[in-house]
């Protein structure tokens, strides 16, 4: 019987474990949601950012209003929605319930972010986006981001402009996963800061369709029935 | 303006319940979770949707007149994985839905609990409930 276990538990175990060359990488397949509030550090605005933040008005501003994913950092505030990673050989997937953002991201040594594709192409405006792992942990580097609003539920108001740069970090341990995406942006920030987001497993979750119609989403939804 | 119970002006209760202390923060930016009051109308349309749910209530004043309120709630996806029983709320049906007053429209409440006809009480218990229940694999529970 105990042989059968080791046995059993050593099979399950080579199912779940991706051995790279660096080492074995971290198990992020899987449905995942946020398992507590993100943690935002370091955040430090310039007069832009401070200025950018105190015009900013949810009502006209808002992407959310428009069906529009801002950022992935907005993306993965949002509490409900649970996000899907699939690592596939030479890419990541990443399927966020949220706004239906499908995202496909290379790993692909010593390719630039910049030569990189888009990593949705419906929202080129998420930018260019290459991986790779170091050690256990995926990183995923960003940059061609389009201006805008960077965040608008953590610290509403945040801006980027077209020199964000990120950098997001995944690793998990069982049923939990950590990202810390850390945000660089010299316009509307004064130093680097880090969002970091812990997640719990889903078992058997799915991601469903969003289906976000401008026109159910916007602040106008308070003033008429749409039917 | 017929609210037939206000705790609104008059009984504004701190709500600051775990659900709405957990809520999205989109809410707090368009709600006052601090306040809370009851709306008594007939269910004129009820779409559970995403990013946000509503119901429209047709509210009776005292003059005769009909105000229509519009009740913002949940997104569908959530409360379908949370197994709310949203199905239940009927159009024609008089309701008393207990709100969170919106910040700059008089007509408009973020959803906290609905009491139906038949005095079954509806009400969605959140997104941390349910990453509770995850959490310790047991099925959620209000």
């Amino acid at each position: 019987m105990l042989t059968r276990a080791i046995v059993i538990s050593i099979v399950v175990m080579g199912a779940v474990a991706v051995v790279s060359a660096e080492g074995k990488r971290s198990d992020l397949d899987g449905v995942w949601i946020l398992a507590k509030s993100a943690d935002i550090q370091g955040l430090k605005l310039t007069p832009a950012g401070e200025a950018a933040k105190a015009k900013y008005d949810h009502v006209k501003d808002d992407p959310d209003m428009r069906c529009i994913p801002a950022t992935i950092t907005r993306v993965m505030h949002t509490p409900s929605p649970p996000l899907e990673i699939r690592q596939r050989g030479n890419e990541i997937q990443i399927n966020y319930e949220f706004m239906d953002v499908r995202r496909r991201v290379p790993v692909k040594a010593g390719l630039a972010p910049k030569d990189a594709p888009y990593g949705v192409k419906k929202y080129p405006h998420l930018g260019r986006s290459v991986a790779h792992y170091e050690g256990e942990t995926l990183v995923i580097e960003t940059v061609d981001h389009g201006a805008g609003v960077l965040d608008t539920l953590g610290v509403p108001g945040l801006y980027e402009s077209t020199q964000m740069h990120t950098v997001e970090r995944y690793t998990a341990d069982g049923n939990r996963m950590q990202v810390v995406i850390t945000h660089t942006d010299p316009v509307y920030f004064q130093q680097p800061f880090t969002v970091t987001y812990t997640h719990q497993k889903l078992p058997g979750g799915t991601i469903e369709n969003w289906g976000c119609v401008p026109s159910e989403a916007g602040y106008d939804r308070f003033k008429k029935s749409t039917r | 303006m017929h609210i037939t119970r206000i705790a609104g002006a008059l009984a504004v209760s701190f709500v600051l319940s775990a659900g709405a202390a957990l809520a999205h923060h989109s809410v707090t930016v368009n709600f006052d979770t601090t306040k809370a009051l009851d709306v008594t109308g007939v269910v004129k349309e009820v779409k559970i949707r995403n990013p946000h749910s509503q119901i429209i209530l047709d509210v009776t004043n005292p003059d005769g007149s009909v105000k229509t309120w519009f009740i913002e709630w949940n997104d569908r996806n959530a409360m379908v994985r949370r197994k709310v029983p949203f199905n239940r709320l009927k159009v024609g049906e008089k309701i008393t839905v207990n709100v969170n007053p919106n910040r700059r429209e008089d007509n408009v409440g973020y959803f906290r609990t609905a009491t139906l006809s038949d005095g079954f009480v509806l009400r969605d218990c959140g997104f941390a409930a349910f990453r509770e229940a995850v959490a310790n694999a047991t099925e959620i529970t209000c």
